[in-house]
Formats: C-alpha cells, structure tokens, sequence
C-alpha cells in the first residue's frame, strides 16, 4: 500500500487520497452487489444513521475522542441497527421500507438527542463527533487506507469463499432453506459486511454519501451483466474507478471529494442505463419503435394485398390504426418500393407483393404452430419465433408444420 | 405567545400535517420518500441563495420544495424504467442531489457559512423568535406557515379520500373505474414534497422524517381502518410534540432529537403490544392456544394434537375436493380426515349424489343447474 | 338469452391485435358476447386471455382492432361495465372493511367527491346478503380466506350495478363450495338479463354452467354457444391434440386421446 501511494505520481495527501476513495469504491462496490440484489440498499442508509448514538455512546463510554473506539462503537450501532430492520419486517406487519423508516429515524434522534445533551453538559472533549455524519476526505491518513485495505481484501475472500451459497440465497431462499443452507448465518454474514463498509466509509464521503456508493457500482454492473460473478467483478472495478477518478477531479477542481465521486457515480449510473445493451432505455426505446414500425409495416401491405388488384384508399386501411400512421408506413413502403400511388388510391408494385406474400406465409405458418404445435418434434425446449419460425425451430420442423397446415382464423356459431 | 407554546403549537402542526400523510405513504410502501425528499432539497436552497441571494422563508421554501419535487419525479422515472428496484432508485436520487447542493455551497454560499445543520433544515428552538404580526398578535411565522400546509393537505385528503382508497388499495380496480393511479400518486407525493420542506425550515429535517414513518407505522399496527389510522397516527404524533418538548427541556437537549425518539416509543409499545398485531400479544395468545390444546389432549388421554391438519383443508387423499370434517388429525388415523374418509360429516347433497367416493370437480360442476339451451 | 334478444352485444371485439415486444399476444381476434349470457373466455395456459379482457376494456393498449360495449366504443362505455381483475395487485394489508371494499363499488355512480349517501346502503347490504358475507361486513380484508376475499370482490362487482360482468380468472384457488356459491350468484346475474364474462379453464363447469364460450389461443378459435364452440375438433385446435385438459373434450362424444 505505501509503495503504491509513492509511486502515485501526485503529492503526497492527495495520493493517499486517491488510493483510499478507489480501495473504497472497491469495497463499496462489492457489498453494494449483495444489498441491491436483496433489495437491502437502504439498510445502509439506516445504519448510517444509527452510527451516530453508536459514536455517542462510545464517546461516553471511554471518555475520549479515540478513533478505535468511535469506530466499534459506530460498528456496533451500525450491526444492530440492521439486526433491528430484519427484525421488525419478520415479526409482524410492518413493511420493509417503514422498517427502514423507523430505525432510521429513531435512531438518528436518540443520537442527536445524546449528542446534544453530551454537548450540554459541557464536555469540551465532545466537538467534531459530528463530523462522523459529514464526509472528511481530506484528512484521510495513511492507516486509513490500510485499514480499507485490509477490510476490502478479507471481503474479497469471503466473497469468494461464500460465492455459491450465497448466489443461491440470493436467487431463491425457499430453495435454499430446502437445501438445508445455514440462511440466517449467510444473511447474518452479508449484513456484517455491508456494516463494516459502512462504518469505514463514514469517514470517507460521510454517511449519507456512502449510500451511493454502495449502490451505484451495483446497479451499473448489473446493467452490463447477468452474472453474479461478474456482476462483483464488475461492481468493484467500476466502485474503484469512480473512487479514484471523483478524487482526481476534485483534486484538480479544488472542490470537496465526497460529492464529486457521488455525482460522478451518478452519471455512470444514468449512462448504463441508459446505453446498456440488449437492456438500456435507449435501446429498449429503438427495439420498440423498430417493432411498431415493422408491424405497421405488415399490417398495412396485407391490408392492401386484401383489397385486389384495384388502388385502395389510405383510409380505408388499417382497421384501428391511426391513419396518420398508415400514410406515414405508406410513404415509406413507396420509398422502398412496395407501393405505388396512383390517382385512384394505392397498389401493390411486384416487390410488394412479394413481400406481402412472404407475410401472409409467416402469418400462415404461426398460426400452423398454434394449432399443431404440441405434434411437431422440436427436440429441446426451444421456443418459437413468430417472425422466424424456421430460425428458431429448425427447417425440419417447418416442413412438417407445412405440412399438418393451419386453418385460418374461422368463428364458429356465426359470428362473424 | 410563550416561547413553549410556540415551539410546541409547531411541533404539533407539524406533527398533524405529516401524520394525514404519512400513513398513505406507509400503505404504498413509499416511506422513505420523506427522506429522499429532505435530502434533495439542498440543490434548490443553494439556487434561490444564488440568484435572488436571500434567505428569507418564502422563496427558499418555494426553491426546495421545486426540488423535492424534482426527486419525486426522478425517482418514478427510474422505477418505469424496470431497470431499477425502488430502494434502490432512492439510493441512487438523493445522494445525487445532496452533491449537487453541497457542490452549490460548497463553490457560490460558502462565503455566509450555511450552517447544513440549523440554518437550512431549521432548528425547532428557534421557531419563537421570528414572529409575524397579525392584527395585534405576534404569531411565530412557522406556525402559521405550517398550519397552511396542514389545513391544505387536510382539504386534499377529504376530497380526494375516494380515489386515493382506492387507488392504493386496489390500482388495477381504480383504472377500471376511471381514476389513474399514476396521478394520484404523483400529487400525494407532491403534497408530501411540499409538506416536508416547509416543515424542514421550521423544525428541521429529522422531525419531518420521523413525523412521516413512526406515527404511521404505530397506527398500522393497531387499527384496521384507514381514517382511523390517520387520526392514531395525528395522535401519536401530537404525543411525541409535547412530551418531545417536555423531555428535551429537562434533558437539555435537542427538542427535534427527542421528538423522534418519543414517537419511537409509542412504536415499540405498539409493536410489542397492539391487541392484534403486538409481538407480545400474539406470543401470548399462542402460549394459551397450546396449553388449551394440551389440556384438551390430557383430558381426553392422548398426547398432544399438532394444531394444524398435515393436509391442505378441502383435498383428501383420493385427489377429490371434499370438505374436512371438523375432527382433528390424531394419532393413528392415516390421513386428515375427510367427511368420507372419517364416516362423519355430512357431505354437501350435490357431491354425495355424484358415483361413489371422492367426487371429482367435474361432476360436482354437472351438478343440476340451469343449462344453457 | 334467446335470439330474441334485441340488444346490441354485450361486448364485441373485432380485429383485436396485441404483442408484447415482438410476440403477438392477441392476433386479430373477432369475438361476440350476445347480451344477456354467461359466457366463457377459454383457452390454454398464455393464450392471452387475461389480455383480450384487459385490451377489449382499454386498460391495454391494442396494436389495433375495437372493441364495443353495448356498440359504443369500449373507453367511453367503461361505467357500463364491472371488472374483476386477477387479484395479485391488491393491498391485502390496507386498513380496509370488508364493507368499505363494496362500497367502492358505488364511488363512481355516488360521485368521487361526495360522502357515500344513506341511500346508498340498501345497493351495498344486498351485494353483500347475495354473496353471504354479511356477516363479515367489519372484517378487515386480510382477515379472510381466499374464497371469502372473492366474493367480496364479486359483491363490489354487483355494487356496480353495470350490465356487463367482466371476471378475470376468479375461481383460481377458490374452494369448490364457493365456486360453486360464485356460480349461482353469476348465473343469477345473467337471469336479471345481465351480461356476464368469465375468464376459467375448467371445462367441465363451462359445460355444465355457461351459455357461451370463446375459445381463444393467441387467435379466437371459435366462439358461439358453448356447444358449437367446445366441440372436441375446436379444442384439439386450440390446446393440441395432447393438451385438451382432464379428458374434458367430452367423455360422451369421443375420448381426447383417440382423434
């Protein structure tokens, strides 16, 4: 650790610095993973609070602003509070969030309430507990950084050690009680991590702002994989990146770190989001209108397919479709040259016919899967495509859906 | 007015305003808004600081309450995506705006030391010395300000008491009916917002938190009605403003502080003791059902019965639906005892009509009716 | 219901066409429910029955098609129908009477902004006695069995006093005796020349107790009077020839497994 802040090319505080926020971020990063999958995030918030009767009362207890003891005592604090939200959402009606509520905001008030009256009794030993909420970064010293050294890396091998049982705990814990997984202890375990990054983080960024910390390597990770494995991998990279690079900038900015790694953690966050593949909102939106488009497309070449050879009016297309959209999907299927207008209306050129004959088949051929699906060998659990029977099911089955042959959609009793 | 009177006249306004709203938030598992929100109002301080440079009470309030509003908004945007779960999403908002607003202090009001503790979230001890006049009475101007909020947020509630029932019992049943859940809990969360902060300003953050949860969890836990778990919860925190108050004067500490933990008391007096849902209460009422049973059990010379049939009420082993008859599972019958198994019970007349044995759904559903044609 | 009956259909749904993302739920379904019937919406598991209920309603939105209440546009006509959604959003937990949860029935008729009026209750109590959860009326909801629970929320239904019935699968875990309780307060419904729509999948009742039936599998299969629709051809088409469930293809007419 002293190596590597040497050879940090940056004066020295600022090095310590830097290493503590990324040494951090790695270890927010990976108990952040265990508490966004149990939907736990917010326990960090509530036993970041609790830490403030729990440095109170070790204050009274040894007399003295000891960094040791403030520390276990806040650690302390910290564990039960957690203990205490488990508690409540089993024993009875109270919800996890209102559990969260309670012990969080109980817990901060009995801690003003000793801190003030500590303060009031006149102990002048007492200034600066606050601080504990408020993050310091800058008065980071070395043993600090070591300490979360040592922290990150004993999480680390527990994580690993623990990875298989935990992974199942996570995924479904009526499986693993049914497995016969010492559930309470896992939970237990995971809780005390999460306590212990806590409570060192409090000194980092400060209580409130170690809640983002903890979730936001998480959730950006989980953006980018399905994998537990990776997803801790992922998390503590990313937490160490955004650790390091926030220091740096407020370094170079001469602005607080605390905030600068938190909205910086906040903008890898929005960018995942955002842009994760297969998963991000923007691509989601595109997949969407994509789909729209190319369904409107279809409708809209059968529909004038249906009417015959003679042009058909735009609006007398599409049943239930905005019209402008059918004019809007009827410029385009002329721009590709589908259609053609002509005075009368719209006609089909050769290509759309083509193509509106290839749909008419796929449509023929799913409905086929519909009614015989459950007597075509597909061999494995494989699911079909509606756009792409053959691709998804295999040639060998397509033909034999051919073959058995759909009936077209028909009411019975005369309804229609 | 006395300075007592004062505080304590605020502390109770306070405490009714969050106590109309905070179970609402409670049912929707929505507690930890008043959080979020308390936090994220810092950004809009700083702005009204940065460009009107004032800090007198009605524009900041306007400024952070904006703010709040923002965080709400944030926070539902980030749930539609189904990207992020909700607890999450409040962990990810809030610290965000927070920074923005330490950054804001940090560069543009350092300059007039905001102290984050009293100045901004308000100091409930300080609530008698700013004063309005009016007519011949100087009224503290929390009072009145808080007062407003509350008298507004109690209009909301009696006029739109049909569509938020409905829309957080049942949202799926509310659509049907023409009311979107959506918009209801866009605007309860925006009278939340603006609640809160002008709250904030006065008493400080940490009341208003605890306003909104304790009071309304302690109610849950000992009604069934929500109109009265709106008014145990006013109660509860009308209780904790006043012995708050009291506590904190003979302890010497924060007023605030003790507000909390008083209502943090009545929540695990609750907890433990609610005559339905009381931790207590129930392990009492189990200790008794299993000495009655045990007596019941010795009585008739057996060992003690377990008190739930090993089987699911209304299957037996045939794989028909039958009913159970009311006997107990003792020792030494094979299987739970359905009406036919046990010989006892009369069976309903339908299913006893059916072929012998279990009878099986369908030809209880066959069962004389009137058939369609 | 006779054919007789004059009245526009109860609900009818034309070209009806619904996807999540790429996968049709709905395609094109044209389906009639005659006013004045009990009538049946079956099909397989993910047949997308629960959909045609919530789309035909415009609680979802259709890639295209309409759907007409009474032939008005189904939006406009929502106050002329009681639905019953599937039961998996509601706060079990909320502080709420068994009472107050029928009387939620009324808010729309007594008006959303007025105290529910004393003439209201006569609505109310009788909703309640045809169910038989009179006696529950102060309960709280989570103090029920999941057959009780269901037939308050029939008991709002009726409170609604619509002329269309919609339920979504409300037998799913329900116990025999209440089913068959819902049933005839349902079939009583329909006596009143009500219409009502059911979403079930036990054959064997939608034989016995229905007058008609829609047989749905992405596409409507058939739809018309319980025996032209069921008829073990229609079935084979929408469950496949191994699917048809509990040899409910008829055990007079021709065992399932014989095609």
């Amino acid at each position: 650790m002293d190596a590597l802040i040497d050879a940090l090319p940056l004066p020295y505080t600022d090095a310590v610095v830097a290493t503590g926020a990324a040494v951090l971020g790695l270890l927010a990063g990976l108990v952040g993973v265990l508490a966004v999958l149990r939907r736990r995030t917010l326990v960090g918030d509530a036993l970041s609070h609790a830490a403030l009767p729990g440095v109170a009362v070790a204050f009274l207890l040894a007399g003295v602003k000891d960094t040791v003891s403030l520390l276990v005592g806040a650690a302390v604090a910290g564990t039960l509070a957690a203990v205490l939200v488990l508690a409540l959402e089993r024993s009875s009606r109270v919800r996890p969030d209102t559990a969260i509520g309670v012990v969080l905001s109980g817990s901060f008030s009995l801690g003003i309430v000793l801190l003030t009256h500590i303060a009031a009794t006149g102990d002048a030993g007492q200034a600066g507990l606050q601080d504990y909420l408020f993050g310091q970064a800058a008065g980071l010293v070395q043993a600090d950084v070591t300490l979360f050294a040592a922290l990150a890396a004993g999480t680390v091998v527990v994580l690993a050690l623990l990875h298989r049982p935990l992974t199942v705990v996570l995924f479904d814990a009526a499986f693993a009680r049914s497995t016969g997984l010492p559930i309470r202890l896992l939970e237990l375990v995971s809780t005390v991590l999460l306590v212990v990054a806590v409570v060192v983080g409090l000194r980092t960024v400060g209580a409130i702002l170690m809640v983002a910390m903890i979730v936001v390597p998480a959730v950006a990770a989980r953006q980018v994989t399905g994998r537990l494995a990776t997803m801790l991998v992922v998390a503590g990279v990313v937490g160490a990146a955004v650790g390091t690079a926030g220091s740096l900038l407020s370094t170079a900015t001469r602005t607080p770190t605390g905030p600068v790694v938190v909205l910086l953690g906040a903008g890898v966050v929005l960018l995942a989001l955002s842009l994760a593949p297969g998963r991000g909102v923007l691509w989601h939106a595109r997949r969407l209108r994509r789909d729209r488009r190319r369904r409107q497309r279809e409708g809209v070449l059968v529909d004038v397919a249906a009417a015959g050879p003679a042009p058909v009016a735009a609006s007398a297309l599409g049943a239930g479709r905005p019209s402008r959209a059918v004019r809007r999907t009827l410029r385009r299927l002329r721009r590709d040259g589908l259609v053609r207008a002509t005075g009368a209306g719209w006609s089909l050129t050769a290509a759309g016919q083509g193509a509106a004959t290839a749909v008419l088949a796929r449509r023929e051929l799913w409905w086929a899967w519909l009614e015989h699906g459950a007597e075509v060998a597909v061999g494995d659990a494989r699911e079909p495509d509606p756009d792409d029977l053959a691709g998804s099911l295999g040639a060998e089955a397509v033909e034999r859906l051919r073959a058995l042959g759909g009936t077209a959609p028909a009411v019975a009793g005369g309804a229609r | 007015m006395s300075p007592a009177v004062a505080i304590v006249l605020t502390a109770g306004l306070t405490a009714t305003a969050c106590g109309l709203l905070g179970p609402l938030l409670v049912l929707r598992r929505e507690a930890l808004v008043g959080d979020a929100v308390s936090h994220s109002v810092l950004p809009g301080i700083v702005l009204v600081h940065l460009v009107l440079g004032t800090r007198a009470t009605l524009p900041v309030i306007v400024g952070a309450a904006a703010f709040g509003v923002v965080c709400v908004l944030a926070l539902e945007a980030l749930r539609s995506t189904g990207l992020v779960r909700a607890d999450a999403a409040i962990a990810l908002v809030f610290p965000a705006l927070f920074s923005l607003g330490l950054l804001g202090v940090d560069r543009w009001a350092a300059d007039i030391h905001l102290d984050l503790d009293s100045t901004i979230y308000g100091q409930i001890a300080f609530v008698p010395f700013r004063t309005l006049v009016l007519g011949a009475v100087a009224v503290p101007q929390s009072v009145v300000a808080i007062g407003a909020v509350a008298l507004v947020d109690l209009l909301l509630l009696v006029a739109f008491w049909k569509q938020v029932k409905v829309a957080t019992f049942d949202p799926g049943f509310a659509r049907t009916t023409g009311v979107d859940p959506t918009v209801v809990a866009r605007v309860l969360l925006t009278a939340v917002a603006a609640t809160a902060v002008t709250a904030f300003e006065a008493v400080g953050a940490i009341v208003v938190i605890a306003l909104l949860v304790v009071p309304a969890a302690t109610a849950h836990l000992l009604t069934d009605r929500l109109g009265v778990m709106i008014a145990v919860s006013v109660a509860v925190g009308w209780v904790a403003a006043v012995s708050g108050y009291a506590g904190a004067v003979a302890l010497d500490a924060s007023i605030g502080g003790a507000m909390g933990v008083v209502a943090t008391c009545c929540f695990v007096l609750a907890l433990l003791l609610s005559p339905q849902h009381g931790v207590l209460t129930r392990a009492l009422r189990r200790r008794q059902r299993v000495r009655a049973a045990g007596r019941a059990a010795a009585g008739r010379g057996t060992a003690a019965v377990p008190p739930t049939p090993l089987r699911r009420p209304g299957t037996c082993a045939a794989g028909g639906s039958c009913r159970p008859a009311g006997g107990r599972w003792r020792p030494g019958t094979l299987a739970l005892p359905c009406a036919r198994a046990a010989g006892t019970g009369a069976l309903p007349p339908r299913t006893a009509a059916g072929a012998g044995g279990c009878t099986t759904r369908l030809a209880q559903a066959s069962a004389p009716g009137r058939r369609s044609r | 219901m006779s054919a007789a009956d004059a009245r526009p259909p109860a609900l009818e749904v034309r070209g009806l066409t619904v996807s999540y993302g790429r996968r049709p739920v709905l395609a094109d379904v044209d389906a009639t429910v005659p006013a004045g019937t009990l009538s049946a919406v079956v099909g397989p598991n993910g047949a997308g029955k629960s959909t045609l209920l919530q789309a035909a309603l415009g609680l979802l939105p259709a890639d295209s098609g309409r759907t007409l209440v009474e032939g008005r546009p189904a939006r406009a006509a929502l106050d002329r129908v009681a639905y019953v959604p599937q039961r998996d959003a509601v706060d079990w937990d909320f502080p709420i009477t068994v009472r107050e949860v029928v009387e939620m029935g009324r808010y729309r008729a007594a008006g959303w902004f007025r105290r529910v009026r004393r003439s209201e209750r006569p609505v109310v109590d009788e909703s309640l006695d045809r169910v038989g959860m009179t006696a529950f009326a102060g309960r709280q909801i989570s103090q029920l069995s999941g057959g009780q629970r269901q037939r308050v929320f029939l008991a709002r239904a009726l409170a609604q006093q619509a002329p269309l019935l919609v339920m979504d699968e409300p037998f799913a875990g329900v116990d025999a005796r209440t089913e068959a309780a819902l049933l005839d307060v349902l079939t009583a419904v329909r006596d009143e020349g009500r219409s009502v729509v059911v979403v079930h999948h036990d054959l064997g009742t939608v034989r016995a107790r229905f007058d008609h039936a829609l047989l749905l599998n992405v596409r409507a299969v058939a739809c018309g009077p319980v025996a032209e629709a069921l008829t073990p051809a229609n079935l084979r088409r929408a469950y496949g020839a191994a699917g048809v469930p509990g040899g409910a293809a008829g055990r007079e007419e021709e065992p399932a497994w014989t095609r």
